[in-house]
């Protein structure tokens, strides 16, 4: 059965009732709820994909104790995979995603942790293509570490964060994306927002190996601070070995933009609501992976957390 | 009828002073054009008016029906009706067109304005302005088109409907068609209820736009007013014969481009 506390958290979200509404809810190695679509299949940790129309699929990790899961996309498969995290405190998510050739993943994670870490890797096999959004604007401190490998030729990841770090949280995000085969496509934007007197440290590492001709290897990682009393730093890392590539990184830490703000109270916006603004406009394309109006709507109602 | 009235006003940018000591007067109903030699304070002007914290005021007053507009904060400049339409529009990433006017519009009502007429409203000034109609869901500015801004910033003012608007060479960026679409809606505007300062270089704006008013505006002081005829003149002389008056044109030197290396050395 599944608990009402954790019906009540993941209500925004789904609704469990509908019949389309296809999910699995891990809560321990050993125990697990779901109802799979069609050609989907839970054994032995691993879940597998072999459908082929596309699916929306809901993965809730909702753990009191380490949690591990495999994920396995099976040839030119289309799944919009919706995560949410519910990790209890110093709980860890071990999480790997297989992509075979030609699949296509679109994930939108919600993080609504307590004071945790997730681990996750990423392999894509040739023309595999994953885009992923994280939402991190969980009221803890945490530890996300997300891994990309580029294992086939011409595969490709996106991967947009969002992150907000207040009061005494301490978070830290190592986001990888590495170029393993010739003409594979990464690329990702990291945004946060810290204030308070938290910490936000965010690792951008772009890797191409040698013999990756053709490759292309993109970052930008910006942290807004709205306090003098918080701390932030943006690392962005490019090891590049091969001649035949494009690369580019952008890293930038400071405060929001004075012209900017100085633009819409010009029109009347009051300094609270053009800061809101601004601060919506920089994190909310992380929803724009997937097409979701509930995810978005949660997204934009746990902005108000910012309180620019 | 609403008076906007600047008095012996200095404003500083840096250490460095750029208006000293300027006086104008404007009325609802009347249209004014400054002009003046580039780097003279005619931006300066706009912006400190719009309350832009790089223009330090050392003296002097700014007052709107008697209401200091130096004490107010910028938002409460546009609540209280005054808008500049910008030279160089902010681009604002991730911002949608639509939720920032919007949210600009609600800023001015009590009631907050229902989507269905906010769309109608935004339409129906798209399609005058002859803008792209994915406009609302485009981000403030972003990779818009030098006209494309200009535009967009005309937009703001029809749906903002101020008292007072000020236009920093809204006119450059747009070509001749653009031109006639923007003096048409700045034209539309034109009541007992609105006033308009306009800064442009060019008199074509101005033959689009017939000004009530015309100042020139060198060294930080408004030196010449008349009508339209200063316009005319300025057309065809310049600003050389601003010298008789005793002013001195601060201008950057022009200096003649020397090609060194691939030059007629030793010739």
């Amino acid at each position: 059965m599944i608990s009402e506390q954790l019906l009540t958290r993941i209500k925004p979200f789904i609704d469990l009732q509908q019949p389309q509404s296809y999910y699995l809810i891990l809560s321990s190695k050993t125990s697990s709820q779901m109802h799979l679509p069609q050609d989907v299949f839970y054994q032995e940790g691993v879940l597998t994909f072999k459908n082929k129309q596309p699916v929306t699929f809901y993965m809730i990790y909702d753990g009191q104790e380490d949690l591990h899961m495999d994920m396995h996309f099976q040839a030119y498969c289309q799944v919009d995979l919706i995560e949410i995290k519910l990790l209890s405190s110093q709980c860890h998510l071990y999480k790997t995603m297989r992509l075979d050739e030609g699949a296509t993943v679109h994930a939108f994670s919600e993080n609504l942790s307590q004071s945790s870490q997730s681990h996750e890797d990423v392999y894509l096999e040739a023309y595999a293509s994953c885009q992923c959004g994280y939402s991190e604007l969980s009221d803890d401190a945490f530890e996300g570490v997300y891994h990309f490998y580029l294992d086939g030729v011409e595969a490709s990841a996106k991967v947009r964060t969002a992150i907000l770090a207040k009061d005494r949280e301490s978070k830290h995000y190592e986001i990888l994306i590495q170029h393993n085969q010739p003409m594979t496509h990464g690329q990702m934007d990291n945004y946060g927002v810290v204030k308070d007197q938290a910490k936000l440290v965010i690792d951008g590492i772009g890797t191409i190996t040698k013999g990756q001709h053709g490759s292309a290897a993109h970052q930008t990682n910006k942290i807004m601070m709205f306090d003098e009393s918080c701390q932030a730093c943006a690392n962005p890392y490019l090891y590049i070995d091969d001649y035949d590539v494009q690369a580019s990184h952008a890293a930038a830490v400071g405060k929001m933009d004075e012209e900017h703000l100085y633009y819409l109270q010009s029109r009347g916006l009051s300094k609270k609501q053009a800061m809101q603004l601004i601060t919506y406009g920089y994190l909310m394309p992380v929803v724009e992976v997937i097409d979701n109006e509930m995810m978005k709507k949660h997204f934009e109602e746990s902005l108000s957390k910012v309180g620019a | 009828m609403s008076t906007l009235k600047i008095e012996n006003l200095h404003v500083e940018v840096g250490e460095k002073e750029i208006l000293k000591g300027l006086n104008l007067e404007i009325h609802t109903g009347e249209v004014h054009a400054i002009m003046g030699p580039n780097g003279n304070g005619k931006s300066t002007l706009l912006s400190t008016i719009m309350g832009h914290p790089k223009y330090k005021v050392t003296n002097g007053k700014i007052t709107l029906d008697g209401q200091d507009v130096l004490a107010m904060s910028v938002d409460e400049r546009a609540r209280a009706g005054l808008f500049l339409g910008m030279q160089y529009p902010q681009e604002i990433p991730g911002i949608t067109n639509s939720d920032f006017l919007r949210a600009a519009i609600n800023a001015k009502r009590e009631e907050p304005i229902s989507l269905f007429k906010f769309i109608r409203m935004l339409d129906k000034n798209i399609e005058e302005l002859g803008m792209d109609e994915n406009l609302a869901h485009r981000y403030l500015n972003e990779g818009f088109s030098g006209g494309e801004k200009k535009r967009n910033e005309i937009l703001q003012m029809k749906l903002l409907q101020p008292r007072f608007a000020l236009l920093d060479e809204i006119d450059s960026g747009l070509d001749v068609d653009a031109l006639r679409v923007v003096a048409e809606a700045i034209n539309s505007m034109r009541s007992d209820d609105f006033g308009c300062v306009m800064v442009s270089h060019y008199e074509r704006m101005f033959e689009l736009v017939q000004p009530t008013h015309v100042h020139v505006l060198v060294q930080g002081q408004i030196v010449m007013s008349g009508g339209y005829e200063l316009i005319e003149k300025i057309d065809q002389e310049g600003y050389e014969w601003v010298k008789e008056l005793g002013y001195e044109i601060e201008q950057n030197e022009r200096q003649p481009i020397i090609l060194e290396a691939c030059g007629k050395k030793g010739q």
